[in-house]
């Protein structure tokens, strides 16, 4: 018997397996309900209790306080609508959340999936439009919500695609590793995604490929999908963005080779000054050479840009968003903030936290610190959660996503009256 | 009751599908030593094959011939992951015999959702996945739990021949993503639990 023989008879019962996940984006498209139904998640119980017996551990500088905000299985890259009323995260898997604290107590009091009528995929990266439109950038396809703020209730909710299915990237270049994308409207109205390449290294032979494409880059476009181009090159993996409201330059993160050894190459911070500018990736990490590049010819006439951060080594550095509110104390006014998710491999567990830099006069980044951590237990390696990403509450108080621990953790600077 | 031809036939595939192992390590893994190495896979897989991230999948439990094939698969480059392909080169044919030994001591246990039934389950998968997704022979995984997103992007691999497997490439030939969504909704929504190596 062979093995064609085995496969055809495998078809042959294949036609009774039920079709669960139809797509309803053509009815949504023309405004005609689904079936389609929300699942909510509990945000009392033994869930909430057990992430409350994680705020203990949590180191802060002094004057802040930590709390749980939401129960939000797998939450990743977070977008404030602007209004402030209904946050959303993403997810690595297939739901969107929408978080709603109603009573403005600080607490979210409903979280559920958002437009569960669309099948998503990786729906990582939502960002939202200053006049309302809210993007998700998914695996291969980025979609866009309008006035999601105020829709979200309905789990019937227009849709349209900016980039369809399968066009974001080609095909045959999908992998589930490094496709948490994460995107922003810039200063210019275009929307930013960033498109991690899919290996440790990529091959030689997939370099001019993923330079025409953007792949192992921040590709932009018109909020149609008009217009794309690579507005950024030599990225390995980046997983957080922002755009300094000062100056309307784009910084972003990026995750480093695996493989070197425990202490290189270094995370990185970087600033971006023009479109298409080269941050060395596959041939370099910071400054570290990596040895597969060693011998392959150089971009010509390219010169790669230097991070402004070497960060420590695998503590993978995700989400930043530059601090624009007032609450916080004035040292931290148009700083960064971003998380650490924490290492995989390294032989000594590091990360899991929130870092932080100012920037002097000439808008560079000073220095990187410590500003919440005690996620990682470090006598036993183990991680109590990992942050992923930062966003603020309309009170300028900071939101940090954690899909480990599955929450959303509020950090608040509340200091105690004077005596 | 057309399970029971299936199964059968289950087993030539089994017999055919082997080349990988038969090539990998055949010392006999130890269990002990493989938990001291399963430190290196416990941030994604969990200690006891639990997985902790969505992109790795659960592997407690896991047939132990299946990890073998699988780990020698990756550091052979046959099959490639961005991590995975960096932790198996460091490893040697023994500690990955001993590292699947750790995993497949332990037992994995499926449970439907409620007011589902194992008829329902997706007929091209049951002989060789089991309706609840448990694996039915030692050349598959379980799938039981695994996040919907993870079996998709599998199955997707399969269909492009981009992971190879004689009866994966051909069962996947001519699945639509909708297909293939349906299949890995189907085993992403049952529960699974692993227990302890039995005493």
């Amino acid at each position: 018997m062979t093995n064609r023989i085995l496969a055809g008879l495998l078809f042959g019962t294949m036609l009774s397996a039920p079709v669960m996940a139809q797509d309803n984006m053509e009815r949504l498209q023309n405004m005609q309900r689904t079936d389609a139904t929300f699942t909510f998640i509990d945000q009392d119980g033994e869930r909430a209790e057990a992430l409350n017996d994680i705020l203990q551990y949590i180191n802060l500088p002094d004057g802040f306080e930590i709390s749980l905000y939401a129960v939000v299985p797998d939450a990743r890259s977070m977008s404030m609508a602007p209004q402030g009323t209904v946050l959303f995260a993403g997810t690595r898997k297939d739901k969107v959340w929408s978080i709603v604290d109603r009573d403005r107590n600080r607490v979210a009091d409903e979280v559920k999936d958002f437009a569960p009528s669309v099948t998503f995929d990786i729906p990582n990266g939502p960002c939202f439009s200053p006049d309302g439109f809210l993007y998700i950038a998914e695996r291969n396809r980025v979609l866009v919500f309008p006035a999601a703020e105020f829709f979200f209730e309905s789990p019937d909710i227009a849709v349209g695609e900016v980039v369809p299915q399968g066009e974001l990237i080609p095909v045959d270049e999908e992998s589930f590793n490094h496709s948490a994308r994460v995107c922003d409207i810039g200063p210019d109205g275009k929307l930013y995604i960033s498109l991690g390449q899919p290996y440790n290294v990529q091959p030689v032979e997939k370099l001019e490929l993923y330079d025409e494409i953007g792949i192992g880059g921040i590709i932009r476009m018109n909020t149609d999908g008009s217009d794309r181009e690579v507005f950024t090159r030599g990225v390995r993996n980046s997983v957080g963005q922002d755009f300094n409201p000062a100056t309307g330059e784009l910084w972003w993160t990026d995750n480093q080779v695996d493989g070197m050894g425990d202490d290189i190459p270094p995370g990185e911070l970087n600033r971006q000054t023009a479109a298409g500018q080269h941050f060395g990736f596959p041939w370099t990490n910071a400054r570290v050479e990596i040895p597969a590049y060693k011998d392959v010819p150089r971009p010509e006439g390219v010169e790669f840009i230097e991070p402004q951060l070497e960060l420590t080594a695998h503590a993978a550095d995700l989400g930043m968003r530059f601090y624009h509110d007032s609450s916080f104390p004035e040292r931290y006014h148009g700083g960064i903030f971003w998380a650490q998710h924490g290492s995989w491999n390294r032989t000594t567990p590091i990360g899991a936290r929130v870092m932080f830099t100012a920037l002097d006069e000439e808008g560079n980044a000073v220095g990187a610190e410590v500003f919440a951590d005690g996620w990682l237990n470090e006598d036993t390696g183990e991680y109590r959660g990992r942050p992923m990403d930062i966003e603020f509450l309309p009170d300028g108080s900071m939101l940090v996503s954690d899909d480990f621990a599955g929450a959303i953790w509020r950090i608040a600077y509340n200091p105690a009256p004077a005596e | 009751m057309k399970l029971a031809p299936m199964i059968a036939l289950g087993g030539l595939v089994l017999a055919g599908g082997f080349s990988v192992t038969a090539s990998g390590p055949a010392a006999a893994g130890d269990p002990a030593e493989g938990r001291k190495i399963a430190n290196m896979c416990r941030t994604c897989h969990g200690l006891d094959g639990y997985a902790q991230v969505p992109i790795a999948p659960h592997i407690g439990g896991e047939p132990q011939e299946y990890l073998e094939a699988q780990l020698m698969a990756y550091k052979t480059g046959q099959r490639e992951h961005e991590m995975m392909s960096v932790v198996t080169a460091s490893l040697t044919a023994q500690q990955i015999s001993d590292v699947a030994a750790w995993y497949a001591s332990h037992v994995a246990v499926a449970i439907l959702p409620e007011g589902v039934s194992a008829e329902a389950a997706p007929q091209a998968c049951v002989s060789c996945h089991g309706a609840d997704g448990i694996s039915q022979l030692l050349d598959a995984p379980n799938l039981a739990g695994e996040t919907n997103i993870y079996i998709d992007t599998q199955l997707k691999a399969f269909r492009r021949g981009q992971r190879r497997h004689d009866v994966m490439n051909e069962v996947t030939e001519n699945l639509s993503d909708a297909e293939i969504r349906a299949l890995a909704n189907w085993y992403a929504a049952i529960t699974l639990q692993i227990e302890s190596p039995p005493e």
